[in-house]
């Protein structure tokens, strides 16, 4: 009886073997499917980005018939996950989407260098999308990823605020004494009005700090936050909200709601000035005061962070040469100008950022100077796009958490950060 | 209760393997028996090799390795353990934060259970709708919870309000890093309703006639209370000592929505959690050895812990039926 239940425990182990067998096989056939020349592509974002990246796959396989594209959406909060598994795997898109983490797959050889690619299609990319953006995505000089969308960090301001402090409009040509001195008179706290709403993220200090001349990471590849430059940055732009009081503090917003923050704010109509990407204009939309927008001021030099991502190709694609001709059209104009005609970002092509469709667009309130994307697009900073950005992000977030929102002194908080970050990156 | 049925399934074949020639009349139904044992466990058994044990095994190996996810990963041997127990500037601040959660949530949502759940079991009026409300909170999902409490523990919120009535300066909660824990404990809290249920159904259990027989002694009702209701309670709370070690020790998802600006490390890393940290190191560092050897450091601490309340569950854990 023994041996019986041994042969039948035997049998059910087969019948278990086979059934995942099976399973293994068909998800073998369902991965292989694909193989009929489709490319799949991978973005992230929610249902505007799928209408968008959609649009412009039509409009690709419309120009070439033989390209096919399957466009799979991922929510961006789970971009990064389901890549890895997805290239782990050895089932990586054909062509996907990068941004600031580009390095992290380019170090480890999981996307293809494309400067081959890049030169048999006689693409300038300087010409195409500016000298600061062309080559953003570049690892130990070679090109991994086209830039795609490319807006830069902007000025918004409320104009009725302005008016009736009887202050200037904000221009490129500010500098951190015009800015100070613009959020004084425009701060009036028994109004409940504000004068900034703070620089506390990292893309807004960052631009401060390179504006000063100052660096995160040095060309030397090694961390450089304490240098008296981002030292100087950091403190100014933490004491306008702790010394200053021009902006409301982390707990000032804790107040205000769960979701509160300094888009939500300056879309409220309580704030004079906010500095952040594009999608501000969607949130002022339906806003009932009078506003506008403006390249970000400067310090000793102009100096502005990048908001974008680009194209890349995958080790796995069985078709780099089509996901290439892909990626030319889609960052080319004509699949460029539906990112701007559904008022999704800032298109980096350089040509469509000065065309008709992009500084008129229909959507914008009449006068709306959107002029000021190309003119900050020279100002984009090369940012350190290290493979450990981010460990380096949360190492910084972590360590400055307390300083952001009780203030503090910058020199001490970023010697402690830079010697974490030391560890961090090689 | 498990280990009574494998207990007795095995004496079941002890006992069958002696006697054999009935067994052998029994073999059809006994072969059909085990088809169907077989057929019907298969789901699970797939289900645990393939997505509990071989990733466990596999993690065990990988915690050896230093592995990225997309290259070939290197054999590293004890490092990534070392790393974390020597080198890591915040692994031990983390394991801090973890036990200082798991250590005052658990004993205090297990106080406030028995509490809520004795108050309870009083014949007063309205007694099932009370019943009702202390359950619903496990009923609201985690995200929204969390972001009720996000309000209410805003600096100027309703709860700081509530002190400011007792002369209290309440403090900024989630902003600060002496105060982010209590907040995450507090929001624990929230969800005791769910051992309040299972301890009550335990008092309604407790035979009348013990009680009859307390107050013909004589017995205060707080007597009563530690003499008859508490030991008849203690398997159940010790039930749910266990569970709640466990997942206290796990805790994740409401350090990841309470974190202020999204950053789970919260301010100076004071509310990073053994779990945060791994996911962290595993999703967002791309470092799955090390993420790897966190969690079977985690592993060794849970069950260092499970295997000392089951020790002294002995002394005071009290089972009728046993006899001892």
């Amino acid at each position: 009886m023994a041996e019986k239940i041994r042969r039948h425990a035997r049998a059910g182990i087969a019948l278990i073997a086979v059934i995942g067998m099976a399973a293994l096989t068909t998800a073998c056939l369902s991965g292989g499917e694909e193989d009929d020349g489709t490319l799949k592509m991978v973005v992230w974002g929610g249902d505007l980005e799928k209408e968008t990246y959609q649009e412009r796959i039509d409009l690709l396989e419309a120009e070439h018939p033989d390209i096919k594209v399957d466009l799979q959406l991922i929510p961006s909060e789970q971009y990064e996950q389901k890549v890895q598994t997805m290239i782990a795997g050895g089932d990586g898109p054909d062509i996907m989407q990068v941004a600031e983490g580009v390095n992290v797959y380019s170090s480890k050889s999981q996307i293809l260098p494309l400067d081959e690619y890049v030169s048999e299609a006689g693409l300038d990319l300087e010409e195409r999308f500016g000298p600061a953006v062309g080559e953003l995505y570049s690892y130990e000089d070679q090109v991994y990823a086209i830039p795609d969308r490319s807006g830069a960090i902007i000025t918004y301001y409320n104009k009725d605020i302005f008016d009736a402090a009887g202050v200037e409009y904000p221009t490129a040509e500010w500098t951190w004494e015009d800015a100070q001195s613009a959020m004084e008179k425009t701060t009036s706290p028994e109004d409940g009005q504000w004068g900034y709403t703070g620089a506390g993220w990292w893309a807004q200090w960052w631009s401060f700090v390179y504006q000063n001349g100052g660096q995160i990471v040095g060309d030397d590849g090694k961390p450089a936050v304490n240098s008296p430059e981002a030292v100087e940055a950091v403190q100014w732009a933490n004491d306008l909200v702790h010394e200053n009081h021009y902006a409301p503090t982390a707990a000032e917003y804790a107040d205000m709601g769960p979701d509160m923050g300094g888009d939500p704010l300056f879309a409220s109509g309580a704030v004079a000035l906010n500095t952040t990407g594009f999608w501000g204009i969607g949130t002022l939309q339906e806003a009932d005061f009078n506003w506008g927008i403006a390249p970000l001021w400067g310090g000793d030099q102009q100096a502005a962070t990048g908001f974008g991502s680009g194209l890349s190709i995958s080790r796995d694609s069985a078709n780099p040469d089509k996901a290439f001709e892909a990626i030319d059209f889609l960052t080319d104009v004509e699949g460029q100008e539906v990112i701007i005609d559904k008022a999704m970002d800032v298109p980096a092509n350089i040509q469509v950022q000065q065309s008709e469709a992009f500084l008129k667009p229909e959507w914008a309130p009449e006068g709306l100077n959107m002029g000021a994307f190309a003119e900050s697009s020279d100002f984009i900073y090369q940012a350190p796009f290290i493979p450990q950005w981010n460990e380096m992000q949360s190492t910084i977030n972590d360590g400055l958490e307390t300083f952001w929102s009780e203030g503090g002194d910058a020199q001490t908080e970023l010697d402690e950060i830079q010697s974490q970050l030391e560890t961090v990156v090689e | 209760m498990s280990s009574n049925i494998v207990g007795d399934a095995l004496g079941a074949a002890r006992s069958a393997r002696r006697t054999g020639r009935r067994r052998t009349k029994l073999s059809r139904r006994g072969k059909k028996e085990a088809f169907y044992f077989w057929l019907f466990i298969s789901p699970w058994l797939i289900g645990f090799v393939g997505f509990l044990l071989g990733p466990m095994i596999a993690s065990v190996y990988i915690s050896l390795t230093e592995w990225d996810s997309f290259t070939e990963p290197q054999f590293v041997g004890l490092a990534n353990y070392t790393q974390a127990l020597t080198e890591d500037p915040i692994f031990w601040k983390v394991l801090g934060n973890t036990f200082f959660y798991a250590l005052i949530s658990v004993p205090l949502s297990l106080v406030i259970g028995v509490w809520l759940a004795n108050l309870l079991n009083k014949r007063v009026r309205g007694r099932k709708i009370f019943r009702t409300l202390i359950y619903l909170p496990t009923l609201v999902p985690l995200v929204a919870t969390a972001m009720v409490f996000k309000m209410i523990l805003a600096p100027s919120g309703p709860l700081n309000d509530l002190l400011g009535w007792f002369g209290i300066q309440g403090p900024q909660w989630l902003l600060d890093p002496n105060w982010i824990k209590p907040a995450l404990i507090v929001l624990s809290m929230w969800g005791a309703g769910a051992a309040t249920v299972l301890l009550l159904s335990a008092m309604n259990g407790i035979p009348r006639e013990l009680y009859e027989a307390a107050e013909i002694d004589g017995a205060s009702s707080w007597r009563q209370f530690w003499a008859v209701t508490f030991p008849q309670i203690t398997p159940i709370i010790f039930f749910n000592l266990i569970m709640g070690l466990i997942g206290a020790f796990q805790i994740f998802s409401q350090v990841y929505i309470l974190a202020p600006g999204g950053n789970v490390g919260g301010p100076d890393n004071a509310s990073q959690m053994m779990v945060t940290l791994l996911f962290d190191q595993a999703f967002s560092f791309y470092h799955f050895g090390y993420a790897s050897a966190i969690a079977w450091l985690l592993f060794v601490i849970i069950m260092l812990f499970t295997l000392i309340a089951f020790r002294t569950a002995r002394k005071w854990v009290f089972y009728e039926s046993e006899v001892r």
